[in-house]
C-alpha cells in the first residue's frame, strides 16, 4: 500500500511534508525545467518586501567547511511584481506555494501581508524574523520573546492567511521564542534560520563578505537546528517546521522524528536542484520498508 | 539534434588528464548530447562528501554527440582551489555530477562583423568554442591569447581548426613566446590602428581575470568598440537561485545587481560597472 505522505499545518492539509526553504528556491519557476513543482508539499518563495530590494554589493557568499556563508541582502522584485507576475504562473503550475515577507518596520510587514491576503492561491504567509544580513530584515524582531510577540501579532490581524513564522537561532532560548510566536496567534513556526558567522582572508587582511557578516547554512548547521527543533517542539502545540542542513531523505525523517511537522530544504537544493524530490521519494521509500502507514506514524516518536 | 535544455545530468569520466602542469582536460560521457552556445557554462562536482559543499562553475568547452544517442562534454579547467583540486583527482570511470549548459553565452549572430577573441589565462577555454562556432559560419575572426608564461598558453592541439595561422595572436608577459607583454596591451595596440570605420564594425569576445576584461574594456569603449565579456564570480547554484554571484550593471542610469550565472555570464562590457 501507498503511504499517506500528507501532513498538516494547522488548517492547511500538504501533499507531503517536504518544501523548499526561502531565498534557496527563488520564485519556484526556476525549478520547473528540473521537475514537477506541484509534487512539494509547498514552495517557499524568496523572502518579499513591499518594494523591490537592491541587496548587498558582491562578495555575497563564501563557501565555508560543509557549508556555505551569505550576504545576499533580501535582493527581491517586491511584492506587487510577485503578485502580479510569478503568483498566477505558480498557481497554474498547480504549485502549493508561501510566501515570505519581511518590513523594515512593523508597518511594512504589516502592508505585505494585507497585500498578499488578496491572492487566493497563496497558502500562507511565512513571516522573517529572523534575516541576519539586514538590520531591518526582522533580526530586530527576531532576537527576543518580545519582538516576535509583537511582529506575529500585528501579521496575525493583517492577514486571514496562515501565518508562520520563521525564527532565529541566534537567540539564547528558542523555547520561549517559539512560545512567543504561538502566544501571538501565529499557524506554525519554522526554524532554523541561517546562523550568523564571518569569514576572513589571513593574507588580505579584509572580511570575506561585504557585509562583513553572514549566515551560515548547509550541513553544518544541522546538529544545532535538530536540536533546536526538538526544544521548540517540546514548548508549543502549533506545528514546528524543521529548517536547517537538510541534504537527504534520512536528514529529513530525523527533523520529523524529533517532532517536526514538515520540513523545508534549502542550501542544498544550490548543489543539486533536484534534491526535494530525491528527498520526497526517499522518505516515501523508507516508509514502505519500515511498513508505515503515514508520516503520522513516525513523526515525534523520538525514543529517548 | 542535441538539446540545448538546461538540465542535470549524472555523467562519467572518460577524460580528466593535466597539460603542461597547469591545465586539465575534462571529459565525461553523458546520458544524451547538449548543445551550448560558446560562453555557456556547466556547474560540476564529483568528489565524495560535503566538503568543499559546492558544485564548481566550468565554462563548456566542447560537446560531441556519441555513439548510441549518447554524448560527452569537455572542459578545461586550472586547479585554482581546493574544489579543482579534487576534481583534478577524479580518475576516468568515476561518476561526474552535473548541471547545464547554464547561462548567457556570446551573441554571435550579426552579420558583417569582424571578431577578436580574447582570452587570458584560463579564460580561453570560453573563447575557443566561440572561434569554433565562428570558424563554422566562416565569420572573420583574429584571436589573441594572453599568459604569464610559455608554458600557461593552451596546448596547439586545442586550437579550434578554421583558426587562420597569422590570425592567431599569442602574448606572454614574460616575452617567452609571441608578443612580449600582456594580452591587453597587444589588443589595446591593435585597436590604435584601426580606422573608424573597422573600429565600428569590430566586436571582441572576451574572458579572463576581472582587471583585464576591466581595461580591455575601457579601451574598447574609447575606440567606439563593441565588447562582450565573459565574468567568472563565486556562486551556489548557477541557475539563478541563490543570488550570490552578482555583478552591478548600469541601467539607465542607475545600477543594479544582475546574476553572472543567469543574465551572464556573458555581458555587454559597456553595461558593467567595471
Amino acid at each position: 500500500m501507498k503511504p499517506d505522505l500528507s501532513v498538516t499545518l494547522g488548517s492547511l492539509r500538504l501533499r507531503n511534508p517536504v518544501m523548499s526553504a526561502s531565498g534557496t528556491f527563488g520564485y519556484g519557476l526556476e525549478f520547473a525545467p528540473f521537475y514537477d513543482i506541484s509534487r512539494l508539499g509547498a514552495i517557499v518563495v524568496k523572502g518579499l518586501s513591499l518594494a523591490p530590494t537592491h541587496g548587498n554589493p558582491p562578495g555575497r557568499i563564501v563557501e565555508t567547511a560543509s557549508g556555505m556563508l551569505n550576504a545576499i541582502g533580501l535582493q527581491n522584485i517586491g511584492v506587487e511584481r510577485f503578485i502580479e507576475d510569478v503568483a498566477p504562473r505558480l498557481a497554474d503550475a498547480g504549485a502549493t506555494f508561501a510566501a515570505n515577507i519581511y518590513g523594515r518596520t512593523v508597518e511594512e510587514y504589516e502592508e505585505v501581508a494585507r497585500r498578499l491576503s488578496g491572492l487566493p492561491s497563496l497558502a500562507a504567509i511565512e513571516v522573517n524574523a529572523s534575516c541576519p544580513n539586514v538590520k531591518e530584515g526582522g533580526i530586530a524582531f527576531g532576537s527576543s520573546p518580545e519582538g516576535v510577540s509583537r511582529l506575529t501579532g500585528r501579521v496575525r490581524n493583517a492577514t486571514d492567511k496562515p501565518v508562520w513564522v520563521k525564527l532565529s537561532p541566534n537567540v539564547s532560548d528558542i523555547g520561549s521564542v517559539a512560545q512567543a510566536a504561538e502566544g501571538a496567534g501565529a499557524d506554525a513556526v519554522s526554524l532554523v534560520n541561517t546562523l550568523v558567522g564571518m569569514a576572513v582572508d589571513h593574507r588580505t587582511r579584509r572580511p570575506k563578505l561585504s557585509n562583513v557578516t553572514g549566515g551560515l547554512s548547509g550541513p553544518a548547521i544541522k546538529p544545532v537546528a535538530l536540536r533546536m527543533v526538538w526544544e521548540a517542539c517540546k514548548r508549543v502545540k502549533i506545528p514546528v517546521i524543521g529548517i536547517g542542513g537538510i541534504q537527504t531523505a534520512a536528514d529529513a525523517l530525523e527533523f520529523l522524528l524529533v517532532g517536526a511537522s514538515a520540513v523545508q530544504v534549502g542550501t542544498a537544493n544550490f548543489r543539486n536542484p533536484g534534491v526535494c524530490v530525491e528527498i520526497l521519494e526517499g522518505i516515501e521509500a523508507f516508509l514502505r520498508e519500515e511498513r508505515l502507514s503515514g508520516i503520522g506514524e513516525y513523526r515525534g516518536k523520538l525514543a529517548l | 539534434m542535441p538539446s540545448s535544455r538546461m538540465r542535470t545530468a549524472e555523467g562519467r569520466i572518460v577524460c580528466n588528464e593535466g597539460h603542461g602542469g597547469i591545465f586539465y582536460r575534462l571529459e565525461a560521457a553523458l546520458p544524451d548530447p547538449v548543445g551550448f552556445v560558446p560562453g555557456q557554462f556547466a556547474m560540476v562536482s564529483g568528489w565524495p562528501g560535503n566538503d568543499p559543499l559546492l558544485p564548481r562553475p566550468l565554462a563548456i568547452f566542447r560537446s560531441a554527440a556519441g555513439p548510441k544517442g549518447k554524448g560527452t562534454v569537455e572542459f578545461v579547467y586550472k586547479v585554482v582551489g581546493r574544489g579543482t583540486a579534487l576534481l583534478s583527482g577524479l580518475h576516468p570511470g568515476a561518476p561526474l555530477s552535473l548541471t547545464l549548459p547554464l547561462g548567457r553565452g556570446f551573441d554571435l549572430g550579426k552579420e558583417g562583423r569582424l571578431y577578436w577573441l580574447v582570452g587570458g589565462g584560463v579564460g580561453f577555454s570560453s573563447v575557443f568554442p566561440a572561434a569554433a562556432a565562428l570558424a563554422r559560419k566562416r565569420a572573420d575572426f583574429e584571436m589573441f591569447l594572453g599568459s604569464r608564461t610559455r608554458d600557461q598558453l593552451p596546448p596547439k592541439e586545442w586550437t579550434p581548426g578554421g583558426t587562420a595561422p597569422g590570425r592567431l595572436h599569442l602574448c606572454t608577459e614574460d616575452g617567452t613566446a609571441g608578443f612580449f607583454g600582456r594580452v591587453t596591451d597587444a589588443v589595446t595596440e591593435r585597436m590604435g590602428l584601426l580606422s573608424a570605420s573597422e573600429a565600428s564594425r569590430l566586436t571582441i569576445l572576451s574572458c579572463g581575470p576581472w582587471e583585464m576584461l576591466k581595461e580591455l574594456a575601457l579601451g574598447a569603449a574609447n575606440r567606439g568598440v563593441e565588447m562582450q565579456a565573459a565574468l567568472e564570480s563565486h556562486m551556489a547554484c548557477g541557475f539563478g537561485v541563490c543570488w550570490g554571484c552578482v555583478v552591478a550593471l548600469r541601467e539607465d542610469e542607475k545600477t543594479a545587481y544582475r546574476r553572472v550565472c543567469k543574465e551572464g555570464p556573458v555581458f555587454d562590457a559597456r553595461e558593467v560597472v567595471w
